[in-house]
């Protein structure tokens, strides 16, 4: 852009603001591209979209109406939005518990050992994902692994529904999301200085207390980026709440996905997806202003 | 209907394929290798268009894969196919200007939009011979007549799945189906439309008929209903039957029909209300490049020992007459696949409802997410 006068500005330039010289937008241009291609054109059509009509069989009038986002503010959508939120919620909090002592063990580990358990964490990831969901139907079914083992062991008399029930979707999604949570927090435990916490303990301070006063402010990056990444993933995942859940109740992000199919109304689906697009900035503002506290 | 299902299954090999080499496996495109053999092995019969190239956008589990290689063996033209999971995926693309596609594959109330909307090619029923095994029920029907626009491809119903072993009760109907004893045991279709009219059919209400007040309605009957579904599922409903995790289903008749061939425990009933008939058709969008080879391709579709394979890898209801007797009777009698002539005439497919869609997928997720 600036290539000319960039020279010249550096030379001038009283304060030392550097602009990117032409090499740099040389080296930027393939990230510009795709996010201007994959994320701010796509945007910009969603939101025009959510600002149109659908008539007949599928032709969309551009009409520039607010009604999609008047009608999607019925309580028929914000309860669907709502239990989608819950189970996002879940999913961050689960993910969490389960992944700080994970992330802290494998940090805390010598390099050999941590090499091992990171390609551990990772390995499920190198199968599809929706394999991984189908191979979690054959053990949760009542016909399934699970049910056959615990009533083997007699356990239990006769096997109970586990498949299908909003604990198989909260499963389903902490399994595909938990190496999210681990992968940041488990690089914030590996720059966490030693020096500090022995300090800690040389001031008097109980582990407990070293715990949460030193080791958990200092890892809060990782847990803050950690949770985003399971977060806002969660809230519009369909395809684990309908193969493991059963599609009951229903999820925000089946219901835009319905919009755009037999509902027969993509403006709707596209206001839908607005709205989601709000709250994923919302939760990025909000942990943006803790870390700046 | 199960896309997810092929996705996955592609998926697998391509994994299999790539022995974890550590990438996202991409499903392959669904096109053939070009097979650089010019000329076909004969002497070309009915000439297609001089482009040897054919752009199917079909359902996706409909077509088999071996039948589209014995096309391209036969008349060296390529095919490529592109799959939908439902009709208004298939219009969001067609609308959206894709341009390419050169048959399409839509249910009966599409086909009378389409119509409506001039976006449909006439076929020339000159190049399709093999029009003359089509059973006469399914030709010239109130969406398209005279079949001047679409050439009946496969037709089925929608009816209940009993495990007997789990339900000793006789099923007859919807109602029975839909019943407190078997709540959290019933598996339905993900699809809104369908679940309103078998409301709709328990009260006697024309399926067509989708006004606001027959709406109002059906909705305490629904509200009813649905908080005793377990599972909605419509691109794999005889999962959750197969797997046990419900004893009921209100399922395609092509799910049930494959049921009923793994296990005798499943029973096959057409609820006594009557139910919903679909026809899927082939069409030519009037956008359609190689109009010469998709007619080339229907009428090859038609053989008769063609149509059987389909009918053996999806047993849906074949309308091809010259098809039925090639299959074995076992096929030929899974009251799934085929109902009794009694049966078919209670029956009753979809119109165009337009923007009545809208408010059908409403009321269903409201009921669903109380």
């Amino acid at each position: 852009m600036a290539a000319g006068t960039t020279a010249t500005s550096l030379q001038t330039g009283a304060a030392f603001r550097r602009r990117p010289g032409f090499p740099a937008w040389l080296v930027l241009t393939p990230l510009l591209v795709w996010l201007i291609l994959f994320v701010i054109v796509p945007t910009v059509v969603l939101i025009v979209l959510s600002l149109g009509e659908q008539k007949g069989l599928g032709t969309i009038h551009f009409t520039f109406t607010l009604k999609n986002y008047a009608r999607a503010f019925d309580w028929t959508w914000l309860k669907v939005l709502l239990i989608s939120v819950n189970y996002a919620l879940l999913t961050t909090i689960i993910c969490t518990i389960v992944g700080y002592p994970a992330a802290y063990f494998i940090g805390r580990s010598s390099e050999r050992m941590r090499n091992i358990l990171l390609t551990l964490v990772m390995i499920p990831f190198w199968t599809s994902f929706l394999i991984r969901t189908y191979a979690w139907i054959t053990i949760l079914s009542k016909e399934g692994l699970l049910n056959a083992f615990l009533v083997s062991a007699k356990i239990i008399p006769e096997p109970i529904g586990i498949l299908y029930t909003p604990f198989a979707s909260v499963l389903g999604l902490v399994y595909n999301y938990l190496p999210f949570m681990i992968l940041p927090i488990y690089t914030s435990v590996e720059r966490l200085d030693n020096a500090l916490i022995e300090a800690a303990y040389d001031l008097g301070a109980g582990p407990l207390r070293a715990f949460s006063q030193v080791i958990i402010p200092l890892t809060q990056p990782g847990i803050v980026a950690g949770a985003l990444l399971v977060f806002i993933p969660s809230i519009a995942m369909f395809a684990i709440t309908n193969l493991m859940g059963g599609g009951d109740p229903p999820t925000i992000g089946d219901v835009i996905h319905k919009q755009f199919t037999s509902g027969r109304n993509q403006p709707f689906g596209a206001a839908l997806g607005c709205l989601l697009l709000l709250i994923f900035f919302f939760s990025l503002w909000v942990t943006r202003r803790q870390r700046a506290e | 209907m199960k896309e997810i299902a092929r996705h996955s299954v592609i998926a697998f090999l391509a994994v299999l394929a790539l022995a974890s080499c550590g990438k996202a496996p991409q499903p392959p495109t669904a096109s053939q290798p070009a097979t650089p053999t010019p000329a076909p092995t004969q002497a070309a019969e009915p000439a297609g268009d001089p482009d040897k190239n054919l752009n199917i956008f079909c359902w996706s589990e409909y077509i088999p894969q071996a039948i589209v290689d014995a096309f391209t063996k036969e008349t060296g033209i390529k095919v490529s196919v592109e799959t939908y999971a439902s009709n208004e995926e298939m219009l969001a693309k067609l609308f959206a200007g894709g341009g390419t596609y050169d048959l399409i594959q839509p249910s009966e109330y599409v086909i009378e939009g389409l119509i409506k909307e001039n976006m449909l090619t006439p076929i020339d029923r000159q190049a399709i011979p093999n029009m003359k095994n089509i059973a006469p029920e399914f030709t010239s029907m109130s969406f398209d007549p005279g079949n001047k626009y679409s050439i009946p491809y496969m037709a089925g119903t929608v009816g209940i799945v009993v495990n007997t072993e789990l339900v000793q009760d006789d099923i007859k109907t919807y109602n029975d189906v839909f019943q407190e004893k078997f709540s959290k045991n019933i598996v339905v279709l993900d699809d809104a439309r369908e679940i309103v009219s078998w409301g709709f059919e328990s009260m006697g209400i024309p399926i067509n008929e989708v006004s606001d007040e027959n709406l109002e309605k059906v909705r305490p009957v629904l509200e009813k209903w649905l908080p005793l579904v377990k599972v909605f599922d419509s691109d794999s409903p005889k999962t959750a039957l197969l797997n046990g995790d419900v004893a009921l289903g209100v399922v395609w008749a092509g799910e049930g029909a494959i049921l009923l061939n793994e296990d005798k425990k499943f029973k096959w009933v057409v609820p006594a209300e009557g139910a919903h008939l679909f026809v899927d058709s082939l069409a030519i969008p009037k956008s359609a490049k190689h109009v010469k080879n998709a007619e080339l391709f229907i009428n090859f579709i038609l053989r008769p020992d063609i149509s059987a394979k389909v009918s053996e890898a999806f047993p849906y209801l074949n309308p091809n007459v010259a098809a039925r007797e090639l299959l074995t009777p076992a096929q030929r009698n899974n009251p799934a696949s085929f109902p009794t002539a009694d049966q078919l005439a209670n029956m009753q497919t979809f119109k165009d409802i337009g923007e009545q869609a809208t408010k059908i997928d409403e009321l269903v997720t409201s009921l669903k997410a109380q």
